[in-house]
C-alpha cells in the first residue's frame, strides 16, 4: 500500500501529463482517465470504481481530489472557453519531486493513457469508460451484444456510439499490449 | 382504502405529514430507536442545545424528499428531453410508487446508526461493516419487510435500500438514471435533503446561525436537467439534479452554510476530542471491543445505555474504560496542542502527522491523540438552466461556488497534565519536526 503523499505524487503527475496532452483536466476527465490508468494499464492506484455518473466513477478518488485541494496541492482554474479544471500547485510539484522513483516506475503507463485520452471530450470518455467497465465486468466477446448492454445501462448512449466506443477500447487495449508486451485479461 | 394523514409539529418544517403506512415505519422498533440517538453525538458538551435526535431529523428528511419529488415531477417543470429519457417521470402509477419508496427510504436512511452516530464507526465495527450496511440489514429485516409487503402495491425492498444508501454503499445493485436521481434527492452531494435538513436543524439547536439558508427557494427551483460538463463539449444527456437560474443564490447559500457549519460546529476541536475519548471508552467497554452487527443486538443499544455506562464506569477506577469515561464525565479532555495551518502545509502536507508521531515518541503513546478529517464530496458543479433555456455549469456562473474552499482539519491533542510542557517542546522543535525529510514513502 502506498504512502498518502506517494499516491498524491502519482495523481499530481498524472494530472500534469493530462494537461500536457491537451486535457483541461476537469473532474470528470480525471475520473475517467484514472479508471483507464488503473484498469487498463494496471497501475495500482487502489480506487474503487462503480458505474455511476458519466460512466466509471470512484467516490474515493473524488474525495482524494477534494483532499488534495484542501492540502493546497491542487487548485481550481478556468481557462476559457473550457470549464473548471483541477491543476497542481507549485507546492504539489515540490512534493512530487520527493517521490520521483515511484513516479518514474509508472511514468510510461501515465504517458500512454494521457496521450491516448488527453484530447477526448467528456462524452467520448464516458462512452469509452463505460465500454471498458462492461468489458471487464462481463467479459462479453460479442461487440454488438456489448453495445446493447452499454445502451441498457446508459440509455443516452446510442447503440451505434456504444459500438464505436467498444472498438476504440479494443484498439487501445491492443496498442497497450503491443507497447508493453503484456496481455490484458 | 382511505389514507389517514398524521401531522407532527416540527421546529424546522412546522408540520410534517405522513400517511398510515409511513406511520407503521415510524412505530417500528428500528425507527423508534432513533429517539435515543443524538444527531450530533456529544456536541451537546460544547453547544448545550445540541440534544436533538436522529428521530426528528429522519422525519424532516422524509418531508423534504416528498417536497422535492413533487417539484421535479410537476409537468410544468419537466423538459421535453427529460420526459423522453425518463419514462418513470410521466407514468402516474410509476411516480406514485416511487414517491412512496423515496419517502420510506428517507425515513429509514439513518436507522443503522450506532450509538452517538458517526463517532468511531470504522474502529468499532467488524471489517466491511458501517452504518449504511446496518441500515440495509434493518430495511431487509422481517419486521420491516412486513411493512413493505402490506402496502399496495408492495414496495420492493431493494428499491428502498437503493434510495436509502445509494450506489457507493450498494455497489452490488444496479441503479437506473431515475434511481440515481432519486437517491441524489436524499443523499446527493449538491442538493441532498439529508444535508438540507441537518444544516437547518443543527443550526437551530446549536444556536449557530450560519447553517440557515433559503431552503424554500432552493427546493422550488430544483429541476432534472441534462448534465452539462462544459461549454466546449456537446452536452451529454445523462440526467441529473440541477437548478433554475433563480435558485443559484439559494444553492450558493446552502453550500456556504455547509462550509460554515463544518468550521464552526462539526469540526470544533473540543467536540472532536470527545469523540476520540468516547471511541477509546467503547473500545474497552464493549465486548470484544466492537459493536454487535446482528439487528436484535443493534436495536438494544442506544446513547442512553452508553451514557449510563459512562456514569457507572466513573464510580470505580478498576472498571474497564475508567480513564476515558472520567475524561468525558468530569471534563478532563485532552487539550489542543497543534492544528493544521497554511504556513506549515506549504512545508509538509503531513505536518500534523509527523508532529503527532514525534509527540508520542517524546511523551508516550497514551498521552497524545491525532484527529484528521477532510470534507468529502466533489466540486459544487451542477447544471443550471438559464432563462433562455441554455444549460450551463454552476461553476461557470457562480464565483462564490468557484471559490468555496475545501475544508479540512488536523488536530494533535495532548494530555492536559503535560500541556504546558508539550507546548514548550513543540515551540522549540516544530520547524525541525515538519521538514520534508520526515515524509515516508519511497524517496
Amino acid at each position: 500500500m502506498m504512502d498518502r503523499l506517494e499516491k498524491a505524487s502519482l495523481i499530481i503527475t498524472f494530472i500534469e501529463e493530462l494537461c500536457n496532452n491537451g486535457s483541461w483536466c476537469g473532474e470528470t476527465h480525471i475520473q475517467k482517465t484514472m479508471y483507464f490508468l488503473q484498469h487498463l494499464t494496471n497501475v495500482p492506484m487502489e480506487f474503487k470504481f462503480i458505474l455511476y455518473k458519466h460512466g466509471p466513477f470512484s467516490f474515493d478518488l473524488r474525495d482524494e481530489l477534494t483532499g488534495l485541494r484542501a492540502d493546497g496541492l491542487l487548485y481550481l482554474d478556468v481557462r476559457p472557453p473550457y470549464g473548471p479544471g483541477l491543476l497542481p500547485t507549485p507546492n504539489a510539484k515540490r512534493i512530487r519531486d520527493h517521490f520521483l522513483r515511484t513516479v518514474r516506475k509508472y511514468s510510461e503507463q501515465m504517458e500512454f493513457v494521457t496521450k491516448y485520452l488527453g484530447k477526448k471530450s467528456v462524452i467520448e470518455l464516458e462512452r469509452m469508460g463505460t465500454a471498458l467497465f462492461v468489458i471487464l465486468k462481463t467479459e462479453m466477446q460479442n461487440r454488438s451484444a456489448l453495445a446493447n448492454e452499454i445502451n441498457r445501462l446508459k440509455p443516452h448512449v446510442t447503440i451505434d456510439d456504444a459500438l464505436i466506443a467498444a472498438q476504440e477500447v479494443d484498439k487501445m487495449k491492443t496498442d497497450f499490449e503491443h507497447a508493453f508486451n503484456t496481455d490484458i485479461k | 382504502m382511505i389514507k389517514h394523514i398524521h401531522e407532527i409539529r416540527d421546529p424546522i418544517h412546522v408540520f410534517i405529514k405522513l400517511d398510515s403506512t409511513e406511520r407503521k415505519v415510524l412505530d417500528s422498533r428500528p425507527f423508534q430507536r432513533l429517539r435515543h440517538i443524538h444527531q450530533l453525538a456529544m456536541t451537546y458538551l460544547v453547544y448545550p442545545g445540541a440534544t436533538h435526535k436522529r428521530f426528528e431529523h429522519s422525519l424532516g428528511v422524509m418531508e423534504l424528499a416528498g417536497r422535492v419529488f413533487d417539484v421535479i415531477t410537476n409537468p410544468n417543470n419537466i423538459l421535453s428531453e427529460i420526459r423522453d429519457s425518463l419514462p418513470e417521470i410521466t407514468a402516474e402509477k410509476e411516480t406514485s410508487y416511487w414517491r412512496q419508496v423515496l419517502r420510506m427510504a428517507a425515513l429509514c436512511h439513518d436507522i443503522g446508526h450506532l450509538p452517538f452516530s458517526h463517532a468511531a464507526e470504522k474502529e468499532l465495527l467488524p471489517g466491511g461493516w458501517n452504518h449504511e450496511r446496518l441500515t440495509r440489514e434493518l430495511i431487509q429485516s422481517p419486521e420491516m419487510q412486513t411493512i413493505w409487503d402490506s402496502i399496495t402495491p408492495p414496495l420492493r425492498t431493494n428499491d428502498i435500500v437503493k434510495l436509502a444508501i445509494g450506489p457507493e454503499e450498494a455497489p452490488d445493485l444496479n441503479f437506473t438514471d431515475w434511481e440515481t436521481i432519486l437517491y441524489e434527492i436524499i443523499g446527493g452531494d449538491a442538493f441532498g435533503v439529508d444535508r438540507i435538513d441537518y444544516l437547518l436543524r443543527d443550526s437551530y439547536h446549536t444556536g449557530v446561525a450560519y447553517g440557515k439558508f433559503d431552503h424554500y427557494r432552493l427546493v422550488d427551483t430544483l429541476r432534472i436537467l441534462p448534465s452539462s460538463p462544459s461549454q466546449d463539449q456537446k452536452i451529454t444527456y445523462e440526467p441529473t439534479l440541477g437548478v433554475e437560474f433563480g435558485g443559484v443564490q439559494s444553492a450558493e447559500a446552502f453550500l456556504l452554510a455547509r462550509y460554515f457549519m463544518f468550521s464552526q460546529v462539526y469540526l470544533h476541536h473540543v467536540r472532536r476530542i470527545y469523540d476520540i475519548h468516547l471511541k477509546d471508552f467503547l473500545g474497552e467497554w464493549l465486548k470484544s471491543g466492537i459493536f454487535p452487527t446482528n439487528p436484535t443486538d443493534h436495536l438494544t443499544l442506544t446513547d442512553n445505555e452508553i451514557i449510563a455506562a459512562l456514569r457507572e464506569t466513573c464510580n470505580n477506577k478498576g472498571n474497564p474504560g475508567f480513564e476515558h469515561a472520567d475524561r468525558i464525565i468530569n471534563r478532563k479532555h485532552f487539550k489542543l496542542l497543534y492544528q493544521r495551518n497554511p504556513e506549515d502545509l506549504l512545508i509538509n502536507p503531513d505536518a500534523s502527522k509527523v508532529i503527532f508521531s514525534a509527540a508520542i515518541e517524546e511523551f508516550g503513546k497514551e498521552r497524545a491523540k491525532l484527529d484528521s478529517y477532510k470534507m468529502k464530496g466533489g466540486l459544487p458543479n451542477f447544471p443550471v438552466i438559464l432563462t433562455d433555456e441554455r444549460i450551463v455549469p454552476s461553476l461557470d456562473l457562480s464565483k462564490p461556488l468557484f471559490q468555496l474552499p475545501a475544508e479540512a482539519i488536523d488536530y494533535v491533542f495532548i494530555d492536559p497534565d503535560i500541556f504546558e510542557e508539550a507546548k514548550e517542546w513543540l515551540k522549540i522543535n516544530r520547524n525541525d519536526i515538519i521538514t520534508l525529510k520526515k515524509i515516508g514513502g519511497t524517496p
